[in-house]
């Protein structure tokens, strides 16, 4: 992938303006409500299930992350945007496998079990649309 | 929770979400009218969070997990007014209105999970 850091006309665009406030609204909400649950989880209930509950803090950083680098400009929030959503993309295929093959290990309690299936399938459809729009607002 | 008033601000979130989506739909950019339209749901929603958290905290009401309830109560008055001035901020397009959509469903959801919560303890 080239690095955008030729100049002229063809500079990238900002990631925070158009339909990517709209991106940026919900990574927000994922990144709240992610962190707030896995917060609430490890702070009342941690010994239960410890594994599924730092991944679910683990997620709520990699939310928070994501919105910081899209709601930025310059090439450096751009980078930081390109590996959470990376990232998100990664956790959320190999936590929905795992948990699709094996419920056992995991309980259904993180954002990524069964690849979002608690949360409309959303956090499955976020990590697409956030790679698909940094590409898109990249330049040349 | 509080029953009837649940169902009001289902119907209200529901409705702002949609109008969010028109305005975004005409090419609008959200201006006094969607502000009104959050006005009146947050109003809704703070007289929601003050009844529930009274009846928690000081009326005697149990939850099995108030620590989430709680949470939520402020979730649910949070997200809103967040997102409006998100919304509002950006002057030029039309995307403002689609950003308040994304706010009122988060805002459902959460007082979804708050009237599950609720009836886990009063079934």
């Amino acid at each position: 992938m080239s690095d955008p850091s030729s100049r002229a006309d063809h500079a990238p665009r900002p990631t925070s303006s158009g339909p990517g406030r709209v991106l940026i609204a919900v990574y927000a909400i994922f990144a709240l409500s992610a962190t707030a649950r896995a917060a609430v989880q490890i702070a009342t209930k941690f010994s239960e299930a410890p594994v599924a509950y730092l991944l679910s803090a683990f997620a709520g950083v990699v939310y928070i992350l994501a919105t910081i680098g899209l709601a930025g400009s310059g090439p450096g929030r751009r980078r930081l945007a390109w590996v959470a959503v990376g990232i998100e993309l990664v956790g959320v295929l190999a936590v929905g496998t795992l948990t699709a093959l094996d419920t056992a290990d995991f309980p259904s309690d993180t954002v990524w079990s069964l690849y979002g299936r608690g949360y409309g399938f959303v956090p499955l459809v976020l990590p697409l649309v956030g790679l698909w729009w940094l590409r898109r607002t990249r330049g040349r | 929770m509080i029953g009837a008033l649940v169902i009001v601000v289902y119907v209200a979130t529901g409705l702002l979400a949609l109008y969010g989506l028109v305005r975004t739909a005409q090419g609008r950019h959200p201006g006094r009218d969607i502000r009104i339209g959050v006005g009146i749901v947050e109003a809704l929603l703070v007289v929601q969070a003050v009844i529930a958290a009274y009846r928690v905290l000081g009326g005697g009401v149990t939850l099995p997990e108030q620590g989430t309830f709680l949470i939520y109560l402020v979730v649910s008055i949070c997200v809103l007014p967040i997102g409006m001035q998100f919304a509002v901020t950006e002057p030029t397009t039309r995307w403002g209105g689609a950003v308040v959509t994304v706010a009122a469903i988060g805002t459902g959801v959460a007082v979804w999970r708050l009237a599950e919560l609720w009836a886990a303890a009063n079934v």
